[in-house]
């Protein structure tokens, strides 16, 4: 049969998988980098749910830190008073990011475009005012420290322990690469390509049969529930929740981190995430003027890399490998 | 037996203008029907009624006597309506083949779901080659890997009736399909409604303003004018009436 568009080899995704597995081998002397790889990958994972939505949809949510801070919180509740081991609240803070996506979604998909912004941008801040000021359930501004990490897993052939920061980084790649899995298989789906169509023109995905609005819901639940398993794992990273991490200055953050990646591409977020967690850190040297640094380099790469900066580098392997005439085509996944 | 497409007292105001004003006419069999008119008549706003994109204000509509002014465009387009527009839609980024074979997919939202992670979700066989052969037939095959977005804008108007069709509609409304073609495609054109009528027996609607087109085309015609059907019969009586001429042809 035909390659669907954006195949990816599977010697491609083994390296992929090997590389990110592999990494604390090579990052074993410098616990500082591991912590920083693990927190790029609770990052991707919130990135790969919010480029569902924005990259392959075509809808940009401004309150996706809000459904992550749902799942976040309600698996460090369960963690903090003992009420469900990992996996069960890890499940429980997926599947309650999931419904507050749905039940969020309702009102705001009946809206189209910027209409449908703002008004995600206002479900953020409400999500986010829940954090900062029940201060009962959440600890408020102070925060919810002394959330355990999940128990050692026996693997039968080795013990995986999730309390040491090589244990916790495998534990995080497993399921960034289940999640990122699941994107892959989303998008090539004729679900995915429903999603397409949607973004590239609404009225005529109606008109050829496809349900806007339950396509849009479904994508959006499914798209709040992966930030929410990002969230949930980046709290019991840090074993503690702080309202902070979910406000809109993180809001914004994510957007750029898809963005900038390369929204509606596989590897973009990825990439996004990593170059926004490990940059400011690499700037450092510069001192204040760091910030001022990482602004030029947005601003170079929205005039030079629309695409993001996925796009580029797909764009100049094309240039590469097949001269100037493939490459146009190349860039879309 | 009901007839395939009944409208029945449909109005439609915008402001103070009324678009759609008491229209009522009805395909009993299969056929190409020509709906003309003068800019403003109307048209095209009767054609957005039928197939959802707008509700109307009053009346009502039938397909094969079940009520569907009340559906949502892709309810509607399940009961079988298809339709092209205007201002000529594709999926910009697909390539021609992936257009049609979307345009042909099934897209309930259940079997989508259940679909995602079976390991067949390739198009069956019988869907791949009907796509081949209808791109074919309007000279579309060789440019199936290219995207739609980088095709003239007559192939694009083909690509967007040939994507209708393959879903296999009872009815198919054409907003305006040789507008911006040039005559060899528009020969084409002629030639590929003609042959898919004569396979499918469907009912194809034809909104056009190149009266020779739709003349030689359609076995029957209706005129609006102001919001109003004004005439309708064969092509041969619609030339020759007075009331057509004085509003429309001139």
């Amino acid at each position: 049969m035909r390659p669907r568009a954006g195949a990816v080899p599977l010697a491609t995704g083994i390296l992929f998988a090997a590389a990110v597995y592999l990494s604390p081998v090579l990052f074993a002397g410098s616990p500082y980098v591991l912590f920083l790889l693990t927190q790029t990958l609770c990052f991707a994972i919130i990135a790969i749910g919010l480029n569902l939505l924005l990259g392959y949809t075509g809808l940009v949510s401004l309150g996706h830190m809000g459904f992550a801070g749902i799942g976040a919180y309600v698996t460090a509740l369960l963690m903090k008073y003992g009420m469900a081991s990992f996996v069960p609240a890890l499940a429980a803070g997926t599947l309650a990011a999931g419904i507050v996506g749905i039940l969020a979604g309702m009102p705001c998909l009946r809206l189209r475009s910027h209409f449908f912004i703002i008004v995600t941008l206002a479900v953020g801040m409400m999500l986010f005012l829940f954090f900062n000021n029940l201060d009962w359930l959440t600890g408020g501004a102070a925060g919810l420290p002394g959330v355990p990490r999940p128990r050692p897993f026996d693997l039968g052939f080795t013990l995986v322990d999730p309390r040491r920061p090589v244990g916790f980084y495998l534990l995080a790649a497993t399921l960034f690469l289940v999640v990122f899995v699941f994107q892959y298989a989303l998008v090539r789906s004729d679900f995915g390509r429903s999603l397409a169509a949607i973004r590239q023109d609404e009225t005529l995905a109606a008109s050829r049969g496809v349900d806007v609005f339950a396509h849009k819901l479904t994508v959006f639940a499914l798209s709040a529930a992966i930030a929410g398993l990002g969230g949930a794992l980046q709290v019991l990273f840090l074993r503690a929740a702080a309202p902070q991490s979910f406000g809109f200055a993180e809001d914004i953050n994510l957007v750029l981190i898809v963005i900038v990646g390369g929204a509606g591409s596989l590897f973009g977020p990825c990439l996004g995430a990593l170059l926004f967690v490990a940059l400011p850190e690499a700037l450092r040297i510069a001192d204040v003027f760091r910030m001022v640094l990482f602004g030029a380099a947005l601003l170079a790469l929205a005039l030079f890399a629309p695409r993001g900066l996925w796009g580029l580098a797909v764009a100049a392997i094309g240039k590469l490998r097949f001269g100037k005439s493939a490459a146009a085509h190349v860039g879309h996944s | 037996m009901s007839d395939i497409l009944e409208v029945e007292a449909v109005s439609k105001s915008f402001g103070g203008v009324r678009a759609v004003d008491g229209v009522n006419f009805r395909i009993a069999a299969p056929g190409v029907y020509g709906l003309i008119g003068p800019n403003g008549a109307g048209k095209t706003t009767l054609f957005d009624i039928i197939c959802g994109r707008q509700f109307a204000d009053s009346g009502s509509i039938r397909v094969a006597g079940r009520r569907i002014d009340r559906l949502r465009v892709h309810q509607r387009t399940r009961l079988g309506l298809a339709r092209t527009f205007q201002e000529c839609r594709v999926l910009q980024e697909e390539t021609c083949l992936d257009n049609v074979l979307f345009a042909a997919q099934d897209k309930r939202l259940g079997r989508e779901m259940l679909r995602t992670f079976a390991r067949h979700t390739a198009p069956p066989r019988a869907v791949m080659a009907e796509a081949a052969r209808l791109l074919d037939l309007v000279n579309l095959w060789r440019s199936r890997a290219e995207p739609a977005g980088n095709l003239s804008y007559g192939q694009r108007r083909l690509l967007e009736i040939v994507c209708s069709l393959i879903a296999q509609p009872r009815l198919l409304l054409l907003d305006e399909p040789a507008s911006g073609i040039n005559p060899t495609l528009l020969n084409m054109l002629r030639d590929f409604l003609q042959r898919m009528f004569a396979e499918r027996q469907i009912v194809l609607v034809i909104v056009e303003h190149n009266m020779e087109f739709i003349m030689s085309l359609a076995s029957h015609i209706v005129v609006m004018h102001q919001g109003r059907v004004l005439e309708q019969g064969p092509p041969a009586a619609i030339a020759a009436s007075r009331r057509v001429i004085e509003a429309y042809l001139g």
